[in-house]
């Protein structure tokens, strides 16, 4: 996955999204929005993301 | 648990626009988590939404997670609830638990397979914002699988990343009706990661391009679940690809895109030099990416993880700049852009009337031209389809040469402009212009054919001016050279 653009020893790029996919939905739904932990900060991030909506990306093809 | 994390070098090969096999795996189960999360809030407020919905325990469930319609209905069902609406659709669970797998098409080639799921009857497929088709007759089915068979072979043989990345981040196909004024046309949601809304392709070529284009939109949507890449996502300004003012987020979703389709129309030209399509959107776009990119760098709208993200787009499109187009071809490729950008000023940038009728009266009074006003950004109209009649022509002549010239019905100015006769074309565009000053196609192409650095640099500002003297019998070129000074 080297590009040859790397910055040597950068650091990795952490999300603030945690990794939930293996986690059932039961597990996630007692998990409050205002819960400190890491799960708490991504649900807000995703709330806040639900906030503004983006519109849908269109395109056109004029080539062919 | 853990945060969703890329090295730097995955990061950088991302924004390259060359992801791979563990970068849109690690894409993707982010995106599984966004619905799951999306699901427990629905189930936090009405747990009767999802009673009947799917879990991970289960192939078919753990297909109902990802699917992008159930993006797009956990989307819309959780903005409902919080704003104290009823939902719609509340059954969609359970109904699309139940619902027969859908039609497919598929392609496999040198070891690589394309899957694609055809969405023809879900009423959430209007929310991509196209308008659905009707479910594909078995005929229309056929076109659709053959356009795959056809274009998959040359994208896993000539666009072997691309074709890995269509592979890994698209799944769904939602037909749309086609749009008259544009040629093809498509959509993608972040709501509904790895579908595309996609009107019927001509052939397998127009299907390739669509896909490799519709699958950055896929990639960079996810990118932007994970990182924030924008201080001020919705900063409007001027897009290469659109003809309506562009939020810097959507700025980049089209850069992004056309990124791929650069590299795909390199390829091309490189595969068969006389190409000559290939060549001219090979330049046009390499200059419009990298222009892009720069401008985004330069404008300080990007966060750190932005910077870095675009920083690897642009050195990506920089390394084609040593690649040679015929010279005429590349002429007509940076006519294009600039053509391009003319057009967007004149349509979303508006000069104060008061500024308009100071020029215009100085110019009656043979007065000293004052001090250029600034126009400013007109207020959004929503999605402007662009239609450039010269761009036809272009592409038209690109394809049969010759062609194109032997139009009867060409406007006046275009001929002699596509034949390299500028003189006779600036000429024609002037006359035009005392026409009709509102022809925004007549003032590129004076400001093409001359070259004037006030015509293309500040079209607008003449084009507002020339109006108000309303004087039918001047020549735009001469009230240029007087604004100029």
């Amino acid at each position: 996955m080297d590009d040859g653009s790397t910055i040597e020893d950068a650091p990795p790029w952490r999300s603030a999204m945690v990794d939930v996919s293996g986690m059932s939905l039961a597990e996630l739904a007692r998990i409050a929005p205002e819960d400190d932990s890491a799960l708490g900060v991504a649900l807000r991030r995703l709330l806040a993301d639900l906030d503004r909506p983006v519109e849908p990306v269109a395109g056109f093809n004029s080539a062919l | 648990m853990h945060p969703h994390t890329l090295t730097d070098a995955a990061f950088a090969a991302l924004g390259a626009g060359r992801s791979s096999a563990p970068v849109h795996a690690e894409l993707r189960r982010a995106q599984l988590g966004k619905h799951l999360l999306l699901l427990s809030r629905i189930a936090r407020i009405d747990p009767s939404l999802v009673a009947t919905g799917p879990d991970t325990q289960t192939e078919q469930h753990a297909a109902v997670l990802t699917d992008p319609m159930t993006g797009l209905w956990a989307t819309t069902t959780l903005a409902a609830l919080r704003a104290g609406r009823a939902p719609e659709s509340p059954g969609y669970l359970g109904g699309r638990l139940a619902e027969a797998p859908r039609r497919t098409i598929t392609a496999s080639h040198r070891g690589l397979t394309a899957t694609l799921r055809i969405e023809d009857t879900s009423p959430l497929r209007a929310r991509l914002g196209l308008r659905p088709a009707d479910r594909l007759t078995d005929g229309e089915l056929a076109h659709w699988q053959a356009c795959l068979s056809d274009a998959w072979p040359v994208l896993v043989d000539r666009h072997r990343t691309d074709a890995e990345t269509i592979a890994g981040m698209l799944g769904w196909i939602i037909p749309v009706l086609p749009d008259s004024s544009v040629r093809g046309i498509s959509a993608t949601s972040a709501d509904a990661f790895g579908a595309v809304a996609l009107s019927t392709p001509a052939d397998g070529r127009s299907l390739a391009v669509a896909l490799v284009h519709e699958a950055q939109h896929n990639v960079l949507n996810a990118v932007q679940y994970l990182f924030d890449l924008h201080r001020t996502p919705d900063a409007r300004g001027y897009s290469p690809w659109r003809a309506d003012p562009r939020p810097a987020s959507g700025i980049l979703h089209g850069t992004y895109a056309y990124l791929a389709l650069t590299r795909f129309w390199r390829t091309e030209f490189r595969h068969a030099d006389d190409d000559a399509v290939a060549a001219f959107e090979f330049a046009r776009w390499r200059d419009a990416v990298a222009g892009s990119a720069a401008e985004m760098l330069d404008s300080g709208v990007l966060t750190t993880a932005g910077a870095r993200f675009v920083g690897a787009l642009r050195d990506e499109a920089d390394g084609w700049r040593a690649d040679t187009v015929p010279p005429p071809i590349a002429r007509l490729a940076a006519e294009a852009n600039l053509d391009h950008r003319l057009r967007w000023r004149l349509r979303n940038l508006a000069v104060h009337p008061g500024d308009a009728h100071a020029l215009a009266a100085a110019w009656r009074h043979a007065a000293p031209a004052p001090a250029m006003p600034e126009a400013g950004l007109t207020t959004g109209r929503g999605r402007v389809l662009d239609h450039s009649t010269r761009l036809d022509l272009v592409h038209r002549s690109l394809r049969t040469p010759g062609s194109a010239t032997d139009e009867a019905t060409m406007p006046p100015g275009e001929r002699a402009y596509l034949a390299g006769d500028l003189d006779a074309a600036a000429v024609a565009f002037a006359d035009r212009i005392r026409a009709d000053a509102t022809d925004h196609e007549a003032w590129t192409g004076l400001a093409l054919t001359t070259s004037d650095p006030l015509l293309t640099d500040r079209v607008e500002i003449v084009a507002a001016a020339y109006r108000e003297t309303a004087e039918p019998r001047l020549d735009p070129r001469a009230f240029a050279a007087w604004l100029a000074g």
